[in-house]
C-alpha cells in the first residue's frame, strides 16, 4: 500500500505546558492547524503512523546512543514529563511493521537500532495528542539522534527516509508518515527564546521548492549556528522529504512563537 | 568533575517516576548513589541553575529537571543572563 498521509511538525513543548503565554492569534491559527492536520490524518485512514522522530533523553544516555533506533514495541506509554499538561497515557505500537522495516534496513544496507520499550517524550507524544489524540492509531516510532553529537548528516537521514518510503509502499497497510521537531531553537539554554525566522523561512522553501540538494548539504556546524542546538531536529523533516520525495511540501502556518522559544512550522506532503 | 554522573542522576530523575519520587523523598540519599564532586552534589541539592549549565549539564536535561522544580521560564532565564 502507498503512504497515505504525510507532515511535518514541530513540538515545542510550550504548545500544551503553557500555551496561554504566547500571542493568542498565534497560538490559535499555530494550533488550530495542528487539529486540522489530525482531522486530515484521520480522514486518510492509517492503519499505522511512523513517526520520523527525536527524543530529550527519555530513553538514551551518553552509555548508548544510536543513530537511528526503531521501536518495535507493542505499544509506548508518555508523556514522561509531568509538566506538559498532556494526561499520562498509552498509544498502541505496531510490533510486525516495526520488524519489516527493521529486517528490510538490515538487508537494505541501514542498520538501525531496535527497542522493545521506549517512553515517548513530547517529541513523539505532543504531536502524537494533535494528530492522534485517540492515540489509537498504532504507532512505530523511528528515532533518530538529533540530541547530542555526532549525529547522523542530514544527507543520511534523507537516505534513510527515502529508503523507508521504498520499503513502505510494499507494506500491505496505509501509513501515515509525521516527522517532528524544529525549526530555530535554543532549548534550555542561554540564548532560548531565540529564534532564526530567515533560516526557518529558507528552508520551509528548500522543503516546498524540493531543492534535495540543498536539503541533504545542512551540515552540523551550519544548523547549530543558524537554528540552533534544537534546530537539529530539521533532520526527521529532511528524512520525510526522502520519504515521499515525488509528493509536494504545502505550508500551513509558521509562527515564530517567542514564548514557546521555538520557529514552528506545519507542514502538510501531498502526492 | 563527573559530568557524566551528574547528567546521569537528572537523566534517571526526569525519566523515571519512581527514581524521581526516590529523589524528592530524600535528595541527599539520592546524590549518594552517584560519583559526583562536592561542587556538583551541592549544585545539584539546591538546584543550582546557573551553576549546573555552568559545568556543562546538557540544557536539555537541565531544563526539564529545573521545571520538575518548578523553576519558572523568568527564573530560568534570570539565573542564565550574561552566559553564553
Amino acid at each position: 500500500m502507498p503512504i497515505v498521509f504525510a507532515c511535518a511538525a514541530s513540538h515545542a513543548p510550550g504548545m500544551t505546558a503553557w500555551t496561554e503565554a504566547a500571542p493568542k492569534e498565534q497560538a490559535e491559527h499555530f494550533l488550530g492547524n495542528y487539529r486540522k492536520l489530525g482531522a486530515s490524518l484521520a480522514a486518510a485512514k492509517p492503519d499505522a503512523i511512523v513517526a520520523l522522530t527525536v527524543e530529550h533523553w527519555a530513553n538514551f544516555f551518553l552509555n548508548n546512543m544510536p543513530a537511528f533506533c526503531i521501536g518495535r514495541a507493542d505499544h509506548y506509554d508518555g508523556p514522561i514529563e509531568e509538566w506538559l499538561r498532556i494526561p499520562k497515557g498509552r498509544v498502541p505500537g505496531d510490533a510486525p511493521l516495526a520488524a519489516a522495516l527493521i529486517d528490510a534496513c538490515l538487508d537494505g544496507g541501514f542498520d538501525p537500532t531496535f527497542s522493545d520499550e521506549l517512553l515517548l517524550d513530547h517529541a513523539t507524544y505532543l504531536p502524537l495528542h494533535f494528530l492522534n489524540p485517540d492515540m489509537t492509531v498504532p504507532v512505530v516510532p523511528v528515532i533518530i539522534n538529533t540530541l547530542t553529537p555526532p549525529m547522523p548528516t542530514a544527507k543520511r537521514c534523507f537516505a534513510f527516509g527515502q529508503f523507508l518510503g521504498k520499503v513502505l509502499q510494499d507494506i500491505p497497510k496505509r501509513i501515515a508518515m509525521i516527522a517532528t521537531g524544529g525549526l530555530s531553537h535554543w532549548p534550555g539554554e542561554a540564548k532560548h527564546g531565540k529564534i532564526n525566522v530567515p533560516f526557518d523561512k529558507k528552508f520551509l522553501n528548500n522543503l516546498i521548492a524540493r531543492d534535495l540538494d540543498r536539503l541533504t548539504a545542512y551540515s552540523h556546524n551550519e544548523i547549530n549556528a543558524e537554528a540552533g542546538s534544537g534546530g537539529h531536529e530539521i533532520r526527521t523533516w529532511i528524512a520525510l522529504a526522502g520519504a515521499v520525495e515525488t509528493w509536494q511540501a504545502e505550508l500551513l502556518a509558521y509562527e515564530p512563537v517567542v514564548p514557546w522559544a521555538t520557529g514552528c512550522g506545519l507542514v502538510a506532503f501531498n502526492p | 568533575m563527573s559530568l557524566y554522573q551528574l547528567q546521569k542522576l537528572i537523566y534517571h530523575v526526569n525519566r523515571d517516576a519512581a527514581q524521581r519520587e526516590r529523589y524528592r523523598q530524600d535528595p541527599a540519599a539520592f546524590v549518594k548513589g552517584y560519583e559526583l564532586s562536592e561542587a556538583e552534589s551541592a549544585a545539584l541539592l539546591n538546584v543550582d541553575v546557573r551553576m549546573l549549565y555552568t559545568m556543562g549539564v546538557h540544557s536539555l536535561l537541565l531544563r526539564p529537571f529545573t521545571l520538575l522544580n518548578k523553576i519558572s521560564n523568568e527564573d530560568y532565564a534570570k539565573a542564565l543572563k550574561g552566559l553564553e
